[in-house]
C-alpha cells in the first residue's frame, strides 16, 4: 500500500509534478541527444580514418616517415606480407608506393602525396570508391585511360579543376532546395559564366545578393553551380629512385569527397604499375604495407603482436598515426561521464527541491502517520519511492523522447554544413547521424533510478526529524 | 481489568526561561470499555497527558502501563509498533490521507500490520457500516464533509482493535449536528467493540455523554467523577 500511496502522492500536485517531470525530460533529452551527436561525429571520424585514409595497421621502413625519401622502401616486402597475413585478426593486406610530389595545372601547383595502389585490393580494404562524386568519373574502372589519377575535391578546387557555372539545372536545384525566388532570379544573371575558383564565384554572387541572402544560401548556391569537366589533366612531378626529377601528365578519372579537407587536398591515387614505372622502382617494391583487421577492437593487441614480429620496421596502428583521434576515442568515455554527471545533477536538484516542498507541505500528515504507528523505515521508504517515481517518469520520458529523435535523425541526418564549414577542415563530417549504444541506455536508466534514491535522502531525513506532537499541530 | 495504569506521572518542560510542570503527579486507572473525558482550562495539561498516554512523549518521571506493559521500557521502534497495535488516535483536524479513499484510509493501518487482504476488507466494511459511511467507501476525503471525515477517522482508529482510543478535541471542527452524530457513533462503538475511549475536550456535549469526567488543573487531577 505504501507503493500506491507514494505513486498517488506524486500526482497530488499535478502541476508541480508535471513541471518537474517536463524539466527533467528536457534535461535528459538534451544531454542524451548531445552525446549521441558527439558520438556520431567521433564514430564518423574514426570510420573515415580507418576506412578511407589509414586502415588499421601500417608498416614502413624505419626511416620512411622522418625523411619520406623514395628510396626508403620496405626491404623484404614478401616477408612483411607473410607475417601480416599469418597474424590472427588480419583480414586483408595491401602495399602502397608513396612518393611526395607536386600536382600542377595551368593555374596552380601544390604539394601532394602520391600513392601508387593495387586497385583491386584497395577496393576490398578502403571505401574510397564509394566517395566518388557522381558525374566526376569512377574508381579506376577498366575502361579508364592510361595515366589515370584519383584526386580529392579540395585539391580539384585548389587546382581549378572544379569550376562554378550557373545552368538551368542549377536553378532547378535551387528551387528544389527552397531557395527564395528573389535570389534565384538574381543568380540568373550569372547563367553560363564559368568561374575557375571558389573565390571568384563567391565574389560574383555576393555582388548580386544582399549579405543576408548570401549568408543564408551560400551552401545551396555552391552546390548548384559546382561543375567539373571530365578528363581534366594535371601534371604530377616527383623525384625517382635515382633522385632525378620526373613526372607525367595524368587524366583525372574521378574526384572523391570525404569529411576530411586535409586528406582531400593532399592525397592523390594512381595505379601502382604506372607510378612504379615512372619512379624507376623494381617489381614488388613498396614503401608501405597496410593491414585491415576483423574489427577495430583488435587494433591494440594485433599491433603489439606485429611489432614484436617485425621489429626491424616501423609498425603503427591508426591510433598511433593519429593520436589526436585516439585521444578523443579514449576520452569519449570520460566525456560521457561528464555529461551524465551534469544530467543527473540537474535531475537530482529538481527532485530534491520538489520533495523538500512536498515534505514541508505534509508536515501534519507525516506527524499523523508517525502517531498512528508508521515506523521511520516505512516513512523513509515512502518518501524515497516518491522520489524514485518522479525520477523514473521524468528520466524515462527523456530517454523515450531521445530514442525517438535519435532514431529519426539517425536515418535522416542533421545537416550542419551551413553552420560548420570548418568541421570538414579538421576531418569531421558536417552531416551528423546521431547514434548511441544500448549499453548507454541501460547505464543511464540505472543511474536515473539511483539518482532518485539518493535525492530522497535529504528530504526523507527532514521528515524523520519531525516531532509527531509538533507536526500534528502544524497549520 | 485495567487497560491503563498511570502512576505518579510527571512531565516537566525545561525551556530556557521557565520550567513548566505540565503534568504534576497524575495517578489514574482506566478499565476496559470506559468512555471517559479529560477536561480543564487551557494549559491544564490535558493534551500533554494524552500525548504521554499515546506514547508520543516520554514522562519526566512516573509510569504508564498499557495492558501491563510499561511504555518507558520500550525502545523507540518497539514503541511505534506498540502504538500501532494498541492505541487508536482521533485528531481534531481529522488527518486522513487525502490521496486515499475512505475505505483505503481505514484499511491503511491494517496493511501496516500485514493483515491478510480478506481480513482487512471485512473489518473495513464492518467499520464503515458502523459509522454509516459504507456507501461512501470509494470517496476521497475532499468529497466528504467534516463530520464524515471524522467518522472515517474514528473507523480508522478502531481498525486494528486497539486497547483504547485517544480523541483530542474530536468535535472542535464540527457543526453541532455532525458532532452529535459522531458522538453517538463513538458511544455505540465503545459499547459494541468494548474499546476504551478517552477524550480531551472543551465540548460540553462530550462531557455530558461521558461516563467518567476527569478534571485537570495545573497538571493535577482535581476531580475524577463517575456517572
Amino acid at each position: 500500500m505504501i507503493t500506491a500511496i507514494s505513486w498517488k502522492n506524486v500526482w497530488r500536485n499535478k502541476t508541480r509534478s508535471l513541471i518537474v517531470i517536463t524539466a527533467v525530460t528536457i534535461g535528459v533529452f538534451a544531454g542524451v541527444f548531445s552525446m549521441a551527436a558527439i558520438n556520431s561525429s567521433v564514430i564518423q571520424r574514426i570510420d573515415s580514418a580507418v576506412n578511407e585514409e589509414l586502415s588499421h595497421i601500417q608498416v614502413n621502413n624505419k626511416d620512411f616517415r622522418s625523411s619520406a625519401d623514395v628510396q626508403n622502401i620496405i626491404t623484404d616486402y614478401p616477408d612483411v606480407v607473410s607475417v601480416l597475413e599469418s597474424t590472427q585478426g588480419v583480414t586483408d593486406v595491401t602495399g602502397r608506393i608513396i612518393i611526395r610530389g607536386i600536382a600542377s595545372t595551368a593555374a596552380k601547383s601544390t604539394g601532394v602525396e602520391i600513392s601508387g595502389i593495387d586497385v583491386n585490393q584497395e577496393r576490398k580494404m578502403f571505401k574510397l570508391y564509394e566517395r566518388i562524386i557522381p558525374g566526376t568519373g569512377n574508381y579506376f574502372e577498366e575502361n579508364t585511360k592510361f595515366n589515370s589519377v584519383l584526386i580529392g575535391e579540395k585539391l580539384a578546387k585548389e587546382l581549378n579543376i572544379i569550376r562554378y557555372i550557373i545552368t538551368d539545372e542549377s536553378l532547378e536545384y535551387l528551387e528544389d532546395e527552397r531557395v527564395s525566388s528573389a535570389v534565384i532570379s538574381k543568380l540568373e544573371t550569372l547563367k553560363g559564366q564559368r568561374f575557375t575558383s571558389d573565390k571568384k564565384f563567391v565574389k560574383a554572387y555576393e555582388k548580386l545578393l544582399d549579405p543576408s541572402e548570401a549568408e543564408k544560401y551560400w551552401w545551396q548556391i555552391k552546390e548548384a553551380a559546382w561543375s567539373y569537366r571530365e578528363g581534366s589533366k594535371l601534371i604530377l612531378t616527383f623525384l625517382d629512385m635515382d633522385n632525378n626529377q620526373t613526372g607525367a601528365a595524368f587524366r583525372v578519372c574521378g574526384i572523391f569527397r570525404t569529411n576530411n579537407d586535409m586528406f582531400e587536398e593532399f592525397a592523390v591515387f594512381v595505379p601502382e604499375d604506372e607510378l612504379r614505372l615512372l619512379a624507376g622502382m623494381e617489381e614488388g617494391a613498396y614503401h608501405r604495407a597496410i593491414a585491415r583487421l576483423e574489427n577495430d577492437d583488435l587494433t591494440q593487441s594485433v599491433t603489439r603482436e606485429v611489432k614484436n614480429k617485425l621489429a626491424d620496421y616501423e609498425v603503427m596502428s591508426w591510433k598511433e598515426i593519429q593520436p589526436d583521434l585516439a585521444m578523443i576515442t579514449d576520452f569519449i568515455g570520460q566525456i560521457y561521464a561528464v555529461f551524465m554527471v551534469i544530467i543527473l545533477a540537474a535531475l537530482a536538484f529538481g527532485i530534491v527541491n520538489t520533495m523538500l516542498m512536498a515534505v514541508l507541505e505534509r508536515t501534519r500528515e507525516l506527524g499523523m502517520l508517525m502517531a498512528i504507528g508508521m515506523n521511520r523505515r516505512k516513512i523513509f521508504f515512502m518518501i524515497m519511492l516518491e522520489s524514485i517515481f518522479l525520477s523514473i517518469v521524468g528520466g524515462f520520458s527523456g530517454m523515450a523522447v531521445s530514442e525517438i529523435v535519435i532514431a529519426i535523425t539517425g536515418k535522416t541526418g542533421i545537416n550542419l554544413v551551413k553552420y560548420s564549414e570548418g568541421m570538414e577542415a579538421i576531418g569531421y563530417s558536417a552531416h551528423l547521424y546521431p547514434t548511441i549504444d544500448i549499453q548507454f541506455f541501460i547505464t543511464t536508466t540505472i543511474l536515473i533510478v539511483l539518482t532518485g534514491v539518493l535525492s530522497s535522502i535529504y528530504p526523507a531525513r527532514k521528515a524523520l526529524k519531525l516531532n509527531p506532537i509538533e507536526a500534528i499541530r502544524t497549520e | 481489568m485495567k487497560v491503563i495504569e498511570i502512576k505518579d506521572l510527571h512531565k516537566i518542560y525545561n525551556s530556557t526561561e521557565v520550567k513548566v510542570h505540565a503534568v504534576n503527579g497524575v495517578t489514574l486507572d482506566f478499565d476496559e470499555a470506559e468512555f471517559a473525558t479529560i477536561v480543564g482550562p487551557s494549559g491544564s495539561g490535558k493534551t500533554t497527558l494524552l500525548n504521554l498516554l499515546g506514547g508520543l512523549d516520554m514522562p519526566t518521571s512516573g509510569q504508564i502501563l498499557i495492558d501491563g506493559t510499561d511504555l518507558s521500557t520500550l525502545k523507540p521502534s518497539a514503541l511505534i509498533d506498540f502504538r500501532m497495535r494498541n492505541i487508536g488516535f482521533v485528531f481534531q483536524a481529522y488527518n486522513l490521507l487525502p490521496v486515499l479513499t475512505a475505505e483505503e484510509n481505514v484499511e491503511f493501518i491494517m496493511s501496516l500490520q500485514k493483515m491478510s487482504t480478506a481480513e482487512r476488507e471485512e473489518r473495513t466494511m464492518e467499520l464503515l457500516k458502523a459509522v454509516g459511511l459504507a456507501d461512501r467507501a470509494d470517496s476521497r476525503p475532499s468529497k466528504l464533509s467534516g463530520g464524515q471525515q471524522q467518522r472515517v477517522a474514528v473507523a480508522r482508529a478502531l481498525a486494528s482493535r486497539p486497547k483504547f482510543v485517544l480523541a483530542d478535541e474530536p468535535t472542535a471542527n464540527l457543526d453541532s449536528k455532525s458532532a452529535s452524530i459522531l458522538l453517538e457513533i463513538m458511544e455505540k462503538l465503545n459499547k459494541e467493540e468494548k474499546i476504551t475511549f478517552i477524550f480531551s475536550t472543551h465540548d460540553p456535549r462530550v462531557v455530558k455523554m461521558a461516563h467518567r469526567v476527569i478534571t485537570l488543573e495545573d497538571g493535577k487531577v482535581v476531580s475524577d467523577e463517575e456517572r
